[in-house]
C-alpha cells in the first residue's frame, strides 16, 4: 500500500518536483512559502501546527519538512522530535524556521533531532537551495544506539541526543545561517554606506542652493533699495521753500517701492509747480513707470522736460498744464502689456495773484479749505487718467485763492484707506478731519490727516501708497 | 460652455455676455489671469459688443481700470462697444473718483445694459 501511494504521489507531481509539507501557524506566511515552492515545481501540504503536520506526514511520508518553532497545540521542536522517534519518518529532512534570537535554540534543534536551521526571515531562494543540499545528501540511518552528547551552553550543561551527521548538519547550517546574514550585514552596510555619501552630497548641495538664494536675494535687496533711493529722488528737496506760500507734505510708500510721488518747486520767480501722480499697481512695474514720468516733470528746460519749455526769445516758458497733461498722454501711450497708467493733479500757482491753473487727470479731488471760515470745496477731475485714452486733449481748471486758503492734494490712498472691515476712510471723514485741523499750522494739519488714516487702518496698516501735499497761500503783501 | 477660471461667459445674439466670478479683484495674479482669459475671448473678434457684469465683485483694486482702459481702446478700435454693469456703489466709487464713470457705459443691470445695444 504504501509503495503504491508513494509510486502514486511520485507520478502526481512534476519531474524533479518532491513532496513539501509545511507546519506553520500564519496562514500568509504558509501561502507565501507555498506559491515558491509550487512554481519551483514542488508538492505542497500545509498544516497550521506540529500536530496536524505530524497526521499529514503519517498519511503520507513527505520528502522534506519545513517547520515553523512556534505554533500553538504542538511546536516546531515537539513535532520534530515526534517525526524522528517515528522508525518510517526518522529520515525524512527536517528544516526549523528560527529567529535564532538565544543559542539555546541550538540546542533544542539538536535535542530535537533537526537537521537545518534557516533563519526568520528568509529569501525563497536561500531555503529552495537549502533543501536541494539536504536532498541531495539523504540522511543514513544511523545506529540505533545514540549517542548522547554532553554540550556546556552559557554555564548550562545540556545533554542532546542526535545523531553525529544530523548533529554536524544542524551545526552546519547554523554556522551557513551566520555566514548568509553576516554577507546580508555587509551589503546592507555597503548600501548605508552609500545611502551617507549620497545624502552628504545632497547636503551639499542643499547648502549651496541655499547660498546661492541668499546671493540672489541680497542683490535684489539691494537692487530694490537703489530703486526705493532713485525713487526718493522725486520728492521734494529737504530745504524746498516758495515766496508766498507755505508747503507740507507726508508720503508713505506701503511696500518698498510706490507707483506714488509728488513734488513741488518753483518754475520762475513768480510761479510754482506742485502735482501728486499716482501710478496703478505697486512694485517695481509701477515704479519704474513713476520714476521715468517722474523725468518728464522737472522745472527746468530740457530735451524730456515738460513744464518749462524754450521760448522764442530764448528764456523759458512756463507750460500750461492741461498742455502738460496732453503732452504726458501722448508720450505714455497706453502699455498693452501691463494696463498700467496714472493719475497726476498738476497746479501751476502764480504766487503774486494767487492764481491756481491746473489740471487733473482722473485723480481725486482737490480740496480747498478757505481762509475766511467758508466751508471746504472739493474740486473734482474733468479729465480721464493720463495714458487711458489715446489722443485726448485735457481742459484746464482754474481757482482764485484767497489770502489764507489752502488746497490739499492727495492720492486715492487716502479716502480709499480700509479698515479691518473693508470700509474706505471716505471724504467725508476727509473733509472732518481738515475742517478740524483748520486753526492749526498747516505742517500740523497735513500731519494728522495722515494720522488719521493710518488710524482708520490699524491693526493692518495702509495697502495703497498715501501722499498728501498741502499748500496754504500768505502773499507777502496781503 | 465654462471655459475660463474667472469669467463666465455667454452670447446674446452678437453680444459677449462676460461675468466676473470673484468677489475680490485685487492681486496681480487674478488680474492677470482675467486679462488672458479676456483675451482668448475677444482676441480674434472684430468689432466685438461686450457686457461685463460686476454683481459678483465686491472689492476691486485700480489696477483693474487699466484692464477695463485696455479692453475699451481694443473694442472701440474694432468699432465694438463696451458696456458695463451689476457695479455697486463702493466699486461706482472707483471708477467715480478717477473720472471714468463718465468714459464707460454703465448700466443697473444686464437687461437694462442689453436693450442699450441695440
Amino acid at each position: 500500500m504504501d509503495a503504491s501511494s508513494e509510486a502514486a504521489t511520485a507520478e502526481a507531481r512534476p519531474s524533479g518536483g518532491v513532496d513539501v509539507l509545511i507546519a506553520e501557524d500564519s496562514r500568509m506566511q504558509a501561502k507565501m512559502l507555498e506559491r515558491r515552492l509550487v512554481a519551483a515545481g514542488h508538492t505542497v501540504r500545509w498544516a497550521e501546527n506540529g500536530s496536524d503536520a505530524l497526521v499529514l506526514a503519517r498519511q503520507r511520508r513527505p520528502d522534506i519538512v519545513i517547520s515553523d518553532i512556534e505554533m500553538p497545540v504542538m511546536t516546531g521542536y515537539e513535532f520534530c522530535k515526534s517525526l524522528k522517534s517515528d522508525p518510517s519518518l526518522r529520515t525524512v529532512p527536517f528544516i526549523l524556521l528560527s529567529t535564532l534570537a538565544d543559542p539555546i535554540d541550538i540546542i533544542r534543534g539538536l535535542d530535537a533531532g533537526a537537521d537545518n536551521y534557516v533563519t526568520k526571515p528568509y529569501e525563497p531562494e536561500y531555503l529552495l537551495g537549502r533543501m536541494e543540499s539536504l536532498l541531495a545528501t539523504p540522511l543514513q540511518v544511523e545506529d540505533e544506539a545514540e549517542s548522547v552528547l554532553e554540550v556546556k551552553l552559557a554555564g548550562q550543561t545540556f545533554r542532546v541526543r542526535a545523531g553525529r551527521q544530523q548533529a554536524l548538519n544542524l551545526l552546519v547550517s547554523t554556522f551557513e545561517n551566520a555566514v548568509a546574514k553576516n554577507r546580508e550585514l555587509i551589503v546592507a552596510n555597503q548600501d548605508l554606506s552609500i545611502a551617507r555619501d549620497s545624502l552628504q552630497k545632497s547636503n551639499t548641495e542643499l547648502r549651496e542652493l541655499n547660498e546661492e538664494i541668499s546671493r540672489i536675494n541680497a542683490h535684489m535687496v539691494r537692487d530694490l533699495e537703489a530703486a526705493a533711493r532713485v525713487q526718493r529722488s522725486l520728492l521734494p528737496a529737504e530745504d524746498m521753500t516758495l515766496p508766498s506760500a507755505n508747503v507740507a507734505w507726508r508720503y508713505v510708500p506701503c511696500q518698498g517701492l510706490a507707483g506714488d510721488f509728488l513734488n513741488f518747486f518753483p518754475l520762475d520767480e513768480e510761479h510754482a509747480g506742485l502735482f501728486v501722480v499716482d501710478v496703478s499697481g505697486h512694485g517695481v512695474p509701477s515704479s519704474l513707470m513713476a520714476v521715468t514720468v517722474g523725468r518728464f516733470l522737472v522745472p527746468k528746460v530740457s530735451d524730456s522736460a515738460v513744464l518749462v519749455r524754450q521760448g522764442p526769445d530764448g528764456r523759458p516758458v512756463i507750460v500750461p498744464p492741461a498742455e502738460v497733461a496732453t503732452q504726458l498722454n501722448r508720450l505714455f501711450q497706453a502699455d498693452e502689456f501691463s494696463g498700467l497708467y496714472f493719475t497726476m493733479l498738476y497746479a501751476v500757482l502764480h504766487l503774486p495773484t494767487g492764481r491756481l491753473d491746473y489740471v487733473s487727470g482722473g485723480h481725486p479731488a482737490l480740496v480747498r479749505v478757505p481762509g475766511d471760515g467758508a466751508d471746504l470745496e472739493f474740486h473734482a477731475a474733468e479729465g480721464f487718467p493720463i495714458a487711458f485714452v489715446p489722443e485726448i486733449e485735457y481742459a484746464q481748471q482754474s481757482l482764485q485763492l484767497s489770502p489764507g486758503d489752502r488746497i490739499y492734494f492727495y492720492s486715492d490712498g487716502v479716502p480709499e484707506a480700509m479698515d479691518a472691515e473693508k470700509n474706505p476712510y471716505g471724504d467725508e471723514a476727509m473733509a472732518a478731519c481738515m475742517r478740524a485741523a483748520r486753526g492749526l499750522p498747516l505742517e500740523e494739519s497735513v500731519a494728522s490727516l495722515l494720522a488719521a488714516v493710518e488710524t482708520w487702518c490699524q491693526p493692518n496698516g495702509p495697502l495703497d501708497d498715501i501722499s498728501i501735499l498741502g499748500l496754504e497761500w500768505r502773499p507777502s503783501s496781503g | 460652455m465654462d471655459q475660463f477660471r474667472r469669467i463666465q461667459t455667454g452670447k446674446k445674439g452678437d453680444i459677449h455676455m462676460v461675468l466676473f466670478k470673484d468677489k475680490k479683484i485685487l492681486d496681480d495674479t487674478t488680474l492677470d489671469e482675467i486679462r488672458s482669459e479676456m483675451t482668448q475671448l475677444i482676441g480674434k473678434a472684430s468689432g466685438p459688443d461686450v457686457l461685463l457684469d460686476f454683481s459678483n465683485v465686491e472689492f476691486m483694486s485700480s489696477a483693474m481700470l487699466g484692464l477695463l482702459g485696455q479692453l475699451h481702446r481694443k473694442i472701440s478700435a474694432g468699432h465694438g462697444r463696451l458696456k458695463m454693469c451689476g457695479i455697486r456703489p463702493e466699486i461706482f466709487q472707483v471708477f467715480k473718483l478717477t473720472n471714468l464713470d463718465k468714459l464707460f457705459s454703465i448700466h443697473k443691470d444686464a437687461p437694462t445694459a442689453l436693450a442699450t445695444f441695440t
